[in-house]
């Protein structure tokens, strides 16, 4: 094992001398950026939403910069891939799932030369940035407009990881909800995947088979609204505008923007300015945004639309006390509100929610 | 005047060797036409397809990895398909391999073990992958079930068989409740071989296996008995093969190869288990024993191959911005190729003259 060890350790330490050679006869030249997606750039959410970010990026910067993706990278290939684009003089890689972080945590210390952005890891490293955005704020909206529109007084969430931030996202929305109407109730099914639109599709349509007649999902593609469009319910999109895939169905869409906090990335890195800093932009720093109201009343639309400008400006915080645990535990009294760290550190449902933790 | 097909009532050799080299040939002219219309130039896309993969001692370990297990996998579906026994469920016996020798690298996580690990781990693997592939035997020897239903289904049983586990009792507890297991201990990941890259001792086994299954297949009574009751089942049971016998012994071997692989890659690459640890390793096989023309040398050559297309489908994403849907276009290509050539295997082109027709 020692013999193993010792190549393990000459291997990683070769490469890093490659990337910094590679470094230097870039330095005045282009910087490329390489994109890593965990699904394929045609899924119409959150990889595509990524890519997208690239070509914005790509339009700020001009020919300071060269950019690539690489779609549909399985966590057994990450290694390779990243690898690659390591030694083909990438300097800025942006891995673009939290099914990245633990192989980009391990990876980073490799590869010194090279900047590694991680979306939407917990922690940084000297050459680690992780950048995320606040969609919370935009589930907390879907709850509001969720309890407005349904019926059956039950919301349907297709879920993927039981990780903080999903069952963060979930907790916000019942948040939302109770906010207009307490009796409120959501199912949860998880698919176990971020893309797999007929897993996807088969979770809508059991919680449609279970009453649920507004549909939220954390997959990141469209299949779970398509799906409530047939069957004439609601649903929300995610990561990008869903309106033209169920125009009938669909109130709202979170809209990720990346392009901008890419540009500035590429940016930092051209200046010598990068720093391992720790982003969670949200509404008000136009990290997202929310897609245009469509079937909703006007009334619905003015709550709406200002409940979405109390919170990009600060006025209305999702996460204000008092806040219980599903076993009953005060998690924070009234008056006080969670920190940063505390939302990012839900492992736990609220109160009320009447679902199982996986 | 016309052109009919005609079976051919022998193959020539030559024509069986030639005819994966006209698919390959045919796959790089197709592949050079689309590039070119996708505004690339053929020339250097086919490089950066095909050559550069190979170019430096990184990428060639690269290669060798990914081929490591499709190549094991195909020279046990080889030996299945030789005794015209379909086993299209290796996938599942390749996360069962993985599960079974991954078991043994969980329960001895955080405490030091002694170098018998990673061969027991290796044992388990295989064992858990033949046991599983004896299921769908059984069935077709006790119950008459076709065997390539049963075979596929059990794959979805594998499969959720890891999910649940990795999402329940084998859950890393410090893994922020993502389904998979804990990262396995130095000493129950394979050594690995070279500095630079991440070749390891799965692919030194994989070849050893290579040559002995030619070995088994060309030279050995068994080899002969699997052959023969491939192609003449009348025969094999005149001269006392019992096909019984003979279905539960293909299953076991091609299980077994397919459950090592998977507790190779799981040990090897992954180094820990997730659902995700299989990109299809277990159905691409099948693609690379009939390329490889159910022989194990074929079955290594046609590994390679397939796995530069892989990787070449990766750099042709980095450094030419092709999409990856792109390199999927041309594994398809290439199989809609092989089986196309295959026909020529077995029919022949006669151009009839009016009058005779």
């Amino acid at each position: 094992m020692n013999i193993t060890r010792r190549h393990l350790m000459a291997g990683s330490a070769g490469l890093a001398g490659a990337a910094l050679a590679g470094q230097h006869a870039e330095a005045q030249s282009r910087l490329n950026v390489g994109v890593v997606l965990i699904g394929p750039v045609g899924d119409f959410g959150w990889s595509h939403m990524h890519d997208q970010g690239r070509r914005r990026m790509a339009e700020v910067l001009g020919d300071r910069v060269n950019a690539t993706t690489v779609e549909s990278v399985a966590p057994p290939d990450f290694d390779r891939v990243v690898t690659q684009l390591v030694r083909t003089g990438h300097r800025l890689i942006f891995t673009t799932s939290f099914s990245y972080f633990a192989p980009t945590q391990r990876l980073a210390p490799q590869h010194p030369g090279v900047f590694f952005e991680n979306a939407t890891g917990p922690t940084t490293l000297p050459n680690m940035a992780i950048y995320n955005a606040r969609f919370y704020e935009g589930r907390y909206i879907q709850g509001v407009i969720a309890a407005r529109k349904s019926r059956s007084k039950t919301i349907g969430y297709v879920a993927t990881f039981p990780v903080p931030e999903v069952i963060s996202a979930i907790n916000t929305v019942m948040r939302g909800a109770w906010s207009v109407d307490p009796s409120m109730k959501i199912r949860v099914v998880w698919v176990n995947a971020w893309s797999n639109p007929a897993r996807e599709a088969d979770a809508a349509r059991a919680l449609i088979d279970q009453g649920c007649d507004v549909l939220c999902s954390h997959t990141d593609g469209p299949a779970p609204l398509q799906l409530a469009e047939q069957r004439g319910v609601f649903g929300f999109g995610q990561a990008s505008d869903m309106t033209r895939f169920a125009p009938r169905a669909h109130l709202t869409s979170s809209v990720n923007n990346w392009g901008d906090y890419y540009a500035e990335r590429a940016k930092a890195v051209l200046d010598g300015t990068w720093r391992p800093t720790d982003t969670w932009g949200g509404l008000g720093s136009g990290m997202f945004r929310m897609a245009p109201f469509t079937n909703m009343t006007p009334e619905e639309i003015s709550e709406a639309t200002r409940i979405r400008d109390a919170i990009a400006a600060g006025t209305l915080h999702p996460f204000e006390g008092p806040i219980t645990r599903q076993d009953g535990t005060v998690v924070i009294p009234a008056g006080r509100r969670l920190s940063d760290d505390e939302i990012r550190a839900q492992n736990y449902f609220y109160q009320g929610i009447d679902v199982a933790m996986p | 005047m016309k052109l009919v097909m005609e079976k051919r009532s022998e193959t020539p050799i030559s024509l069986m060797l030639i005819s994966p080299m006209i698919a390959v040939a045919l796959t790089m002219i197709s592949a050079a036409i689309m590039f070119a219309l996708l505004g690339k130039d053929p020339v250097a896309a086919l490089q950066t397809y095909f050559l550069d993969p190979l170019s430096d001692s990184w990428g060639l370990q690269e290669v060798a990895v990914k081929a490591t297990p499709l190549v094991l996998i195909a020279v046990g579906l080889a030996v299945c398909y030789r005794a015209k026994v379909w086993n299209i469920g290796a996938e599942g016996q390749f996360l069962f391999g993985a599960m079974a020798g991954g078991y043994v690298a969980i329960i001895t996580h955080g405490s030091t073990q002694g170098p018998w690990l990673l061969p027991v781990m290796l044992l388990m693997g295989a064992m858990a992958g033949a046991c599983f592939a004896l299921i769908p035997a059984l069935l077709r020897t006790r119950f008459g079930a076709n065997e390539i239903l049963t075979s596929l289904m059990l794959v979805y049983v594998a499969e959720l068989l890891l999910d649940y586990l990795v999402r329940g009792p084998w859950r890393d507890p410090a893994g922020f409740n993502m389904p998979n297991s804990v990262m396995f201990e130095p000493e129950a990941t394979l050594p690995l071989l070279m500095a630079g890259g991440r070749l390891n001792i799965g692919t030194p086994i994989m070849i050893a296996v290579v040559l002995g299954f030619m070995l088994l297949m060309g030279r050995t009574l068994k080899g002969f008995e699997i052959r023969l009751v491939g192609e003449a089942p009348r025969a094999a049971r005149f001269a006392g093969f019992s096909e019984t016998g003979l279905v539960i012994t293909v299953f076991m071997i091609s299980g077994a190869l397919a459950g090592l692989a998977g507790v190779l890659e799981a040990a090897g690459t992954v180094k820990q288990l997730q659902p995700g640890i299989s990109p299809g390793y277990g159905f691409t096989a099948i693609i690379v024993a009939f390329l490889g023309r159910l022989n194990p040398i074929g079955c290594l050559f046609a590994g390679i191959f397939i796995a530069i297309t892989f990787i070449g489908g990766e750099n042709a994403q980095i450094m030419l911005r092709l999409p990856l849907d792109a390199t999927r276009v041309l594994q398809g290509l290439l199989l809609f190729f092989v089986l196309v050539c295959d026909s020529l295997l077995l029919y022949r082109f006669r151009l009839l003259r009016g009058a005779a027709a």
